[in-house]
């Protein structure tokens, strides 16, 4: 697939080397020469130096011949101004990044369609989605659905004192039939475990179940499920505001900010929330509008490294659930070591979202990519391919992945060494980074 | 050094042995063909040549199944490492028919082939050809051939498992120029592309040479040395046998000259954007380099009254021109009667070579562009101190930092053949053939030593000599600083 990437900064970036490790065609454009010889020079794709929004240049990108064309530059207007040019050139596929909810708009949608806009991306709201599933979910890492929840992907923590420390695997399948352990995250290391593996205290957990036994995993995992309602938020970023706005009635929040006009502005675009000027740093303060009675603590400041550490603060102060936004992709493994419950991140909720709509495009493969060292896919299994041929312990599968549900006629159901894959199969497969193409063998 | 490497794990050593072993396989596949070649012919040479392609075809089976590395992860480290040592592997293997054929060579004289032939230099320590079978001849052309557009280049277009940023640390290491652009996303594409355009034009070259006077395996051979560049030929007198043709010298002309330009250029061109031509400076400049050459050239010839016909005025001295700055070394009968102001211009066009990207070797007309329009910079800030004046090639600003790379390379470059040179002369070879050599095998143009009087060829050289000479060619193909990196002792700590 020939896809252009317009803009090199941390999304295009990111995009472009994963997209690359896929072995797809990239060519990426970006004004600056320096930071684009880095990507050249070390990565398997080619650059451009240019302007994304001039002809000239998305011409030399061969722009009109691409499948898919992705502005992520860090303007909203430039996004457009390139996929408009791109489209007329003859992309088949846009998509841009955008700053606000205007061109989200379904009202607006046909206009932002005429302009050669096929997808609008809006980290923003990705992220103010991740936060309203991580607080309703309070009690889960990481959540991921497939086919409308079918099969659902959860990642906990297990706690001190839950039953299933110490069990092993094996014993654990024998009488916990609808879960299925897919992978364990124990300190920075992910693990594709085995029956003799043993499930620890601190370990992440992914389990692979369907939605009726959903519930029964907070008790396994010795935890209790609180009803989340006062919610602080520590910074009025654009980010804030689209979760206030996104979530309605379900939460209350509380903003706090130390930018006092920003403070000032803040009524106008989150009318039913409470809005308080100062930093969120400061203990008396925080003590003054009743941190004790808050259910969960968001930091979504500018600031990586303040929002790590007001997230420990609030722990500190009895804050069951916290989350933090860290948009240096470095810290977020060390972050998610540190008893932060959520992690969030638009760089990478942005490029997921790019990478799945590249996938829809291809259907027989969809990966999503919310772990560090794993790769989570869903893959079709094809007529005649080697996973089809016998039942799952009778195939050789490599060591690396696991086989974890299956979607047959639109019903999900957990895989288990007698399962007998069919033609048409909807798979979920969890593999160690990197070698998802070895897994995609046994499906072709 | 290598524990060290690997204990300090700077290098994946297993990754590395297994594509080695790959080569070798893959130069073991070209081997075959001048045992087929001597089979044909019947000649004994194809035993030499079988057992060798056995021994290199075996060793590479050892390398690439026994090898199994951990990890595919490969690094700039990996990159340098890889691609020094491969050309050496190379050479060392390529030398072995040299060595058991009809008319054996030493050691020192097969690696020299080898090396040569590799780098497409076209330097010869063979002075009679009477006894070569027809597969020495034709896998000295292979040599020259493979090495024309690169080894690394090749792998990366048929292993389609280096396709990753490890392959991309090979490709910079190896490919000639400034930025190694790519032409298209893919390493692996571009390599095929690439490889695709040289494998045209071979095609064509041996099919214009057959129509004229030439027998097919004559051809074939001459193609392969002309289209890489490298300039071995299958009669001792090299080009000068077809002294005659003026057919032959024209049709070299015009594929020397397409061995020195970009192959991303014709790449271009060959998708029908021919503006391209018109809009770099470094084509313009080559195209201009050689039109001045050509008067002057001329002018010099007409002087010393070394002609006796239009043909020594105009096509003699555009073949030697052409031939010279594209590194390729074949010379026209009478070239040492024209004076030593041709030979000093001989001088210049080696440093100069031609476009980088192209098959040829010298610092490249890029490399000299730089370090021109710096130049006069730097002269116009002596009055204007506070203007800010860019260097611009093909439109584009270059950054300083790669300006900087640049002067350095030629500096480097320079005193390479400096320290080349007087260590020639150590070994007892006069002091203006010993600077010419030097030259002559770094821009891996290969110009006998016999142009400056010196012998009939680079027999005459002393073994050390010889060494010498062999590791600034491949110095001088890798563009220097793949190989100086390995000197570098933070190379190999970590």
């Amino acid at each position: 697939m020939k896809i252009v990437i317009a803009g090199a900064g941390e999304v295009g970036s990111h995009l472009a080397k994963l997209l690359s490790n896929e072995e797809q065609d990239i060519m990426l454009i970006d004004q600056d020469t320096e930071r684009l010889s880095v990507l050249d020079a070390n990565y398997n794709l080619m650059t451009v130096v240019g302007d994304p929004t001039s002809f000239s240049a998305l011409r030399e990108a061969d722009a009109g011949r691409c499948d898919l064309f992705i502005a992520v530059t860090p303007y909203e207007s430039n996004n457009i101004v390139a996929c408009s040019i791109a489209k007329n050139l003859g992309a088949k596929k846009t998509v841009a990044r955008i700053n606000s909810y205007d061109f989200m708009d379904p009202a607006n949608s046909a206009h932002v369609k005429h302009m050669g806009v096929d997808k609008v991306i809006y980290p923003e709201y990705l992220a103010a989605e991740e936060i309203i599933t991580a607080l309703r979910r309070n009690w889960i890492r990481n959540w991921f659905e497939l086919h409308d929840g079918q099969i659902i992907l959860a990642g906990v923590k297990l706690r001190a004192g839950a039953p299933i420390v110490g069990m092993k695997l094996r014993d654990f399948t024998f009488t916990n039939h609808h879960f299925h352990v897919s992978a364990i995250k124990r300190n920075h290391e992910t693990i594709i475990p085995r029956g003799d593996d043993q499930m620890a205290e601190g370990d992440i957990l992914y389990f692979t179940t369907t939605r009726d036994h959903i519930d029964e995993l907070i008790t396994l995992s010795g935890k209790t499920e609180q009803k989340i309602r006062r919610i602080l938020i520590m910074g009025g970023s654009k980010i804030a505001v689209r979760l206030v706005n996104l979530a309605g009635d379900e939460f209350r929040f509380k903003i706090i900010d130390d930018d006092r006009a920003l403070c000032n502005r803040l009524p106008q675009k989150c009318p039913d929330c409470e809005i308080i000027h100062g930093d969120a740093r400061d203990i008396d303060l925080l003590a003054e509008i009743g941190i004790a009675d808050m259910d969960a603590f968001v930091a979504l400041t500018d600031s990586s490294e303040t929002n790590i550490f007001s997230c420990i603060t609030a722990k500190e102060l009895g804050i069951k659930k916290t989350i933090a936004d860290v948009e240096n992709v470095q810290f977020i493994s060390q972050a998610e070591n540190l008893n932060i419950g959520t992690v969030i991140n638009k760089k990478l909720l942005a490029s997921s979202s790019i990478f799945q709509m590249m996938l829809d495009s291809d259907s027989s493969t969809s990966k999503f990519m919310a772990l560090a060292d794993a790769d989570i896919a869903e893959i079709e299994a094809r007529p005649g391919s080697k996973i089809t041929k016998a039942p799952v312990r009778e195939l050789k599968l490599v060591r690396e992945m696991t086989l974890a549900g299956l979607i047959r006629d639109g019903q999900g159901q957990l895989i288990t060494g007698n399962t007998h894959i069919q033609a048409g199969d909807h798979v979920l497969v969890i593999c160690l980074a990197g070698s998802l193409h070895k897994v995609e063998k046994f499906f072709v | 050094m290598i524990r060290k490497l690997v204990q300090n794990r700077l290098v994946n050593v297993r990754m590395l042995t297994r594509i080695a072993g790959w080569l070798l396989l893959i130069e073991s596949f070209f081997m075959l063909f001048p045992t087929i070649t001597c089979v044909i012919y019947g000649e004994s040479d194809w035993l030499p040549f079988a057992s060798a392609a056995c021994l290199t075809a075996l060793c590479g089976l050892i390398l690439a199944t026994r090898s199994r590395p951990t990890s595919h992860h490969m690094g700039k480290r990996d990159g340098y490492l890889l691609t020094a040592m491969v050309w050496i592997v190379f050479s060392a293997f390529g030398l072995i028919p040299f060595l058991f054929c009809s008319r054996p060579l030493s050691v020192t004289d097969a690696f020299f082939e080898a090396m040569s032939g590799f780098t497409t230099t076209g330097a010869s320590v063979l002075s009679s050809f009477a006894e070569l079978s027809h597969g020495v001849h034709l896998w000295r052309a292979i040599m020259q051939w493979i090495g024309g557009m690169g080894i690394i280049l090749f792998t990366l277009a048929v292993i389609p498992m280096l396709n990753h940023s490890g392959g991309m640390q090979m490709f910079n290491a190896e490919v000639t120029g400034i930025t190694h652009d790519k032409i298209r996303p893919r390493i692996s594409q571009t390599a095929k592309s690439l490889w695709l355009i040289y494998l045209s034009l071979t095609i064509v070259l041996v099919l214009l040479l057959w129509a004229g006077p030439m027998d097919l395996f004559t051809a074939i051979c001459h193609a392969f040395g002309t289209i890489s560049t490298g300039g071995y030929s299958t009669s001792e007198t090299g080009i000068i046998a077809w002294d005659h043709s003026v057919y032959v010298k024209a049709v070299l002309i015009v594929f020397m000259f397409l061995g020195g330009v970009n192959f991303g250029l014709i790449y271009k061109c060959a998708r029908g954007n021919f503006r391209v031509l018109r809009s770099n400076d470094v084509f313009r400049a080559y195209l201009g380099i050689i039109g001045v050459m050509l008067v002057l050239f001329a002018v010099s010839i007409l002087w010393t009254g070394a002609w006796s016909g239009w043909q020594q005025l105009t096509l003699d001295p555009l073949f030697q021109i052409v031939s010279t700055i594209t590194s390729t070394g074949f010379t026209v009968a009478n070239f040492e009667l024209w004076g030593p102001f041709v030979l000093a211009l001989t001088f210049v066009m080696m440093f100069f070579g031609a476009c980088a990207g192209s098959t040829s070797g010298g610092a490249k007309i890029d490399r000299i562009l730089y370090l021109f329009k710096n130049s006069r910079n730097e002269l116009y800030r002596c009055l204007y101190p506070n203007a800010i004046h860019s260097v611009k090639v093909n439109d584009k600003v270059v950054s300083p930092e790669l300006v900087s790379k640049v002067i350095a390379f030629l500096c480097m470059y320079m005193l390479l053949v400096v320290s080349g040179g007087i260590a020639l002369t150590a070994c007892g070879v006069p002091v203006v053939d010993s600077f010419f050599s030097a030259f002559s095998c770094i821009s891996n143009t290969g110009l006998g030593a016999g142009v400056t009087g010196y012998g009939q060829s680079y027999e005459i050289i002393p073994a050390a000599g010889k060494w010498i000479l062999s590791l600034l060619m491949l110095t001088g193909r890798l563009e220097i600083f793949t190989i100086l990196v390995l000197f570098l002792p933070s190379f190999w700590r970590g």
